[in-house]
């Protein structure tokens, strides 16, 4: 439990010190704001480019922002935050393969699937700070100038995306025992994302797929209902778990 | 619309902002080595991409991973 | 009692077998130098020890336990010092030591006696900068620091002085005798005058192999009668010499050297010296240094 706490501490005083941890957050609080902003906007905009729409022929009707709108954005905006979060953590394990600074830890007596548990539960529990402080803005406007209470399921239907972003980190902690350069893990990742994608368009395997989950937003106007997301979520969860398993399996044998 | 209605969002907005752009240039000015990059062209990247993207790149791009 | 034993460790990359049916043991609070070219091994057999690779063929003891590759049980006896040690840059010596100290699960109160010891032993105890700004030697010395910290039986460092100073290297080297009492050390370099300097034992790695291991006496002791030089003010009286004592060369005008020959030729030859009244610069024995014994194993 000791190795445990103790990297722990070390990887949340690295994400801390290297300035990962306040971007991160930072972003996240700029993304939650930026979500119910856009949505506010929409008619402004509109507006402006009514001129040059009519022109062309087009005729705009009177658009209604509401709170749909300003989750659609969330749902819309997340990914990218996703992204950009799985590139800097894609480095996780691979720079310090590269710096060497593993063997000495090592040595210590470090037991390796301790490094990875720590390793994967500092990146998780700053994903699911991150994640939720995005969501929790973006609610709280929405309160302040709409109705959530129009929206079903927003819990569940944010905790569909949250679980994509879990189920990447692990993917990460996994292309990591594999991989020697964080180039390589963002390959493996992206290309294991783009499998199950595809796999997504064959109409029976679309309920299991985990990148399904990140189609939940219609959840919200009550266009799905939780039973077709609760598979993916399920499967998604496994598949963490085995990811996270298989890491530790690879990382034990590695030669560093 | 107003600017009035704006300023829930304006507020918060350039306080978060700022303060990545603090973070950035502290780290900036405290380090002598880049990834990639110098110090004039992180400074300049860093103040004129103010939006948050400079800080961004120069987190993602520029700073050296220790 | 033996604190590493090594007996019939083999360890090929590919094709090429780096380490050929290896064996030694290096007995408790012992210095023990490991010698070897470039790309003898040295760090293969080190990092074989440490768990942090695999052996194809043989077996390891450290304490009397076995080693695996790894699991790192048998590294809670060890400290292990490599040849270019990196740390985390962001953290300060004394937080370094402390996480290390953590993981090997010393208790908070001997983490920061030790560590607050071992700084000041190393000279780094008024250092609390971060360490990304740190020299190789400073680095050097944190990572003694660190490889010292849990108090281990078995201290292995790969090539700990090569890439200093000498004054840098003469630290390192009073670090490493004065830990000698609680701990054995086992280090791998290919200066010589490192070894002469503090070694107990030593191995020497040729081709996969130890070509030679023993005491550093032993070892000096069983290549003497190399001969002897005598060294003459003429010529004539080189000559006179050479003459009533066989088996000479000449080496120089007024040199002359007896190849093969022992304690007692040369008393023998100092009778005839004194007999005959001839005076000398110099009558000298040919001591093996740990030079030309290198220079004869290796074949050069």
């Amino acid at each position: 439990m000791r190795q445990l706490t103790a990297f722990t501490k070390k990887e949340l005083r690295e994400s801390l010190r290297t300035g990962r941890m306040p971007l991160l957050v930072i972003l996240s609080v700029l993304f939650g704001i930026m979500n119910p902003l856009v949505a506010k906007l929409t008619p402004w905009m509109m507006e402006n480019f009514a001129g040059s729409l009519e022109e062309s022929g087009m005729v705009l009707t009177e658009i209604k922002v509401d709170v749909f709108t300003s989750w659609t954005q969330f749902y819309k905006n997340t990914p990218i935050y996703l992204i950009v979060f799985i590139v800097i953590a894609s480095g996780i394990l691979t720079t310090e393969y590269q710096k060497g600074t593993l063997i000495i830890i090592l040595t210590k007596g470090m037991n390796r699937w301790k490094l990875i548990l720590s390793k994967a539960f500092s990146a998780l529990l700053l994903w699911t700070v991150c994640y939720w402080i995005s969501f929790g803005i973006t609610y709280a406007y929405n309160m302040y100038f709409w109705d959530n209470s129009m929206a079903s399921h927003i819990f569940f239907g944010a905790f569909c995306l949250y679980m994509t972003g879990l189920w990447l980190i692990t993917l990460i902690m996994l292309m990591s025992s594999l991989c020697s350069t964080n180039y390589m893990v963002l390959a493996g990742t992206g290309g294991v994302f783009f499998v199950f994608y595809l796999l997504a368009w064959i109409p029976d395997m679309k309920k299991y797929i985990p990148t399904q989950l990140m189609s939940s937003y219609s959840l919200l106007p009550q266009a799905a209902d939780v039973s077709d997301f609760m598979c993916a979520v399920v499967i998604t969860g496994v598949l963490s778990v085995v990811n996270l398993l298989l890491s530790i399996l690879i990382f034990n044998k590695k030669l560093l | 619309m107003t600017v009035s209605e704006l300023l829930p969002f304006l507020i918060p907005l350039a306080i978060a902002e700022l303060l990545l752009l603090f973070i950035t240039l502290r780290h900036i000015l405290t380090h002598k080595n880049y990834k990639r990059g110098s110090r004039a062209l992180w400074l300049v990247v860093t103040i004129v991409g103010l939006e948050f993207i400079g800080p961004v790149l120069y987190l993602l791009l520029g700073k050296e991973d220790n | 009692m033996d604190m590493l034993t090594l007996s019939h460790v083999s360890k090929s990359f590919g094709s090429k077998k780096i380490i050929d049916d290896l064996s030694f043991t290096v007995p408790e609070h012992c210095v023990y130098g490991f010698i070897g070219q470039n790309g003898a091994g040295k760090t293969t057999t080190m990092k074989m020890i440490l768990g942090l690779l695999q052996t194809d063929s043989g077996t390891i003891k450290v304490n009397g336990e076995t080693v695996r590759y790894g699991q790192n049980r048998t590294n809670r006896y060890m400290g292990y010092l490599p040849d270019v040690p990196e740390f985390y840059g962001y953290m300060t010596p004394s937080e370094y030591l402390r996480l290390c100290g953590e993981i090997t699960g010393m208790s908070s109160a001997g983490i920061r006696k030790k560590s607050d010891e071992l700084l000041h032993l190393v000279g780094l105890d008024k250092e609390n900068k971060r360490i990304h700004g740190f020299s190789r030697g400073m680095k050097q010395r944190l990572g003694i620091a660190q490889a010292l910290l849990n108090e281990p039986k078995l201290l292995i460092c790969d090539e700990p002085t090569s890439a200093l100073d000498p004054l840098g290297r003469k630290e390192i080297l009073d670090i490493l005798l004065s830990v000698k009492d609680h701990t054995t050390v086992v280090f791998s370099t290919h200066i010589l005058s490192d070894v002469e300097r503090i070694c107990d034992e030593i191995a020497l790695l040729h081709n996969g192999r130890t070509a030679l291991k023993g005491t550093l006496e032993e070892i000096k002791s069983r290549r003497k009668g190399n001969g002897f030089d005598i060294e003459f003010y003429t010529p004539q009286d080189a000559d006179a010499f050479a003459a009533s004592m066989s088996g000479s060369e000449r080496i120089s005008a007024v040199r002359l050297f007896f190849p093969g020959k022992d304690e007692k030729d040369m008393t023998h030859a100092m009778k005839i010296l004194a007999d005959n009244a001839l005076c000398v610069q110099k009558v000298e024995m040919r001591e093996a240094t740990l030079e030309n014994l290198f220079m004869e194993v290796i074949g050069i």
